[in-house]
């Protein structure tokens, strides 16, 4: 099992992986609803139909492996930081986010393949659910660069040479 | 230390010009989160789509579409990321320039320099050949070409942020970092205390910090209250830059995990660190100001 938390970790990659993955599903759905609305404007025709459907689909599938990345960088942060809050937040968003985003897509696929505007139910879906990812996403943010999630996590050992050559005061190992 | 926090922001206690503030909002400080990690999802994600379409595209060329759609997709890409090489620029002037991180920050400008202009090409060839049923050989390449340069790129991005701690909780300070480090010799080595004079010390404004490194050593000066202290650089947890962190009271609070210290006496006030911070004296002699190094401190 520990091998497989190291792996969601993102140890053997020296990167966190919850922060590489998202960048997918925070690409493709607000850019689903720029598609959406360019359709809307009559531009792109049934290419982008098809192209915000697709995105849409992308932005799912790599979410779903987003999930467990994050909830095991969740777990690692102990309850009673302000972190974890907003990493509990920030995972209930998210699933809002992605139900939002599968209903959309499920009212797109009767017609997808032939309509050559974005019909304005999954449209309104497309609005409601990037507003809210970005909300959560935001959340996401403030834990890297305010409460420092995962950082010099696995630069630690580094970092410790680089003050110890300073001559800092260090911690015992 | 939590008597010290107050609830409202502090004024920034000196006036900022246009200038200044306009770096900080592309540093994101008003939104309190840097705006290029913000803005980077698009490009990435979006290269990304289209690559997988030019892929759709030669998988099956019963599917009508995919080659606009993947031009599209590339065209929001491209131009995403030049917006958000924007505010990029600006966190990369912002890194001192001995910052481990700082040669980094160069290959990641580099390799995006290089994605956007293999988009651009790309953009331009394919824009003639949008109802082509699959992508012909010359873009898909530079598809391929262009996803491998933003993997990479994306990846020192990435490390940047996770391994140097570039941008983490830079918008809690209101004063400018140092830009460089200032490398100073102690006169008598050996001896078991020596005064050295810092001549920069003497210009710093209130909450101002300078990184100084002596023989090795490496501190941060900073002035609270009109007065000077001296500290180590390096937080006790994990080593985070105290020259670059905010200061409330006599409190400074390391920018990555919020760890606060006494510059009085080097004492933990705030977690998560655990041991105090090396203190050093700061004295004036004859009109001079700097510091006075103790071989058994």
């Amino acid at each position: 099992m520990k091998w497989l938390l190291n792996f969601l970790k993102g140890k053997w990659l020296g990167h966190p992986l919850h922060p590489i993955l998202v960048h997918v599903p925070m690409a493709m759905w607000p850019g689903a609803l720029i598609f959406d609305l360019l359709s809307k404007w009559q531009i792109g025709g049934n290419a982008m139909v098809r192209l915000s459907f697709y995105a849409i689909v992308f932005g799912l599938a790599t979410s779903l492996l987003a999930l467990p990345t994050g909830l095991v960088d969740w777990t690692g942060i102990k309850k009673e930081k302000p972190a974890w809050k907003i990493g509990l937040y920030h995972l209930a968003l998210n699933i809002v986010v992605t139900a939002l985003f599968a209903i959309n897509l499920g009212l797109r696929l009767p017609d997808f393949r032939d309509a050559v505007m974005v019909a304005t139910p999954p449209l309104t879906l497309s609005i409601l659910g990037t507003a809210i990812l970005i909300v959560s996403a935001y959340l996401g943010g403030r834990m890297t660069y305010h409460y420092g999630i995962s950082v010099a996590r696995m630069s630690k050992d580094e970092w410790r040479e680089i003050a110890k050559a300073g001559g800092a005061n260090l911690p015992p190992e | 230390m939590n008597g010290a926090r107050s609830p409202k922001r502090v004024e920034p206690i000196f006036p900022r010009s246009k200038i200044d503030m306009l770096k900080d909002f592309l540093e994101g400080k008003p939104l309190q989160h840097p705006i290029h990690p913000m803005l980077v999802h698009f490009p990435i994600g979006l290269f990304l789509l289209s690559f997988l379409l030019d892929l759709a595209s030669l998988a099956s060329s019963s599917v009508p579409n995919l080659v606009r759609g993947s031009f599209y997709a590339m065209l929001l890409g491209l131009i995403t990321s030049l917006v958000a090489a924007v505010p990029g620029l600006v966190d990369y002037t912002d890194i001192r320039s001995d910052h481990p991180g700082k040669r980094t920050a160069t290959a990641h400008m580099i390799l995006n320099f290089m994605v956007v202009v293999v988009y651009g090409i790309n953009l331009g060839i394919r824009s003639s050949s949008l109802l082509d049923p699959k992508i012909s050989m010359g873009p898909f390449i530079l598809s391929l070409v262009g996803v491998g340069l933003l993997s990479a790129s994306g990846y020192l991005g990435g490390r940047l942020v996770y391994d140097e701690g570039i941008a983490v909780g830079r918008h809690k300070r209101h004063m400018p970092t140092p830009r460089d480090t200032i490398h100073l010799t102690a006169p008598i080595p050996g001896a078991d205390s020596v005064f050295v004079p810092i001549t920069a010390a003497q210009q710093l404004r209130e909450r101002e910090t300078l990184r100084v490194e002596i023989d090795s050593q490496v501190m941060t000066i900073a002035k609270i209250d009109n007065q000077l202290f001296a500290f180590q650089e390096f937080c006790t947890h994990r080593y985070g830059p105290l020259s670059e962190g905010k200061f409330e009271g006599f409190n400074v609070q390391c920018p990555w995990h919020n760890s606060c210290f006494d510059v009085r006496s080097g004492k933990v006030t705030n977690g998560p660190a655990k041991v105090d911070l090396k203190t050093f004296k700061v004295e004036t002699r004859d009109g001079k100001v700097g510091v006075l190094l103790t071989k058994h401190p």
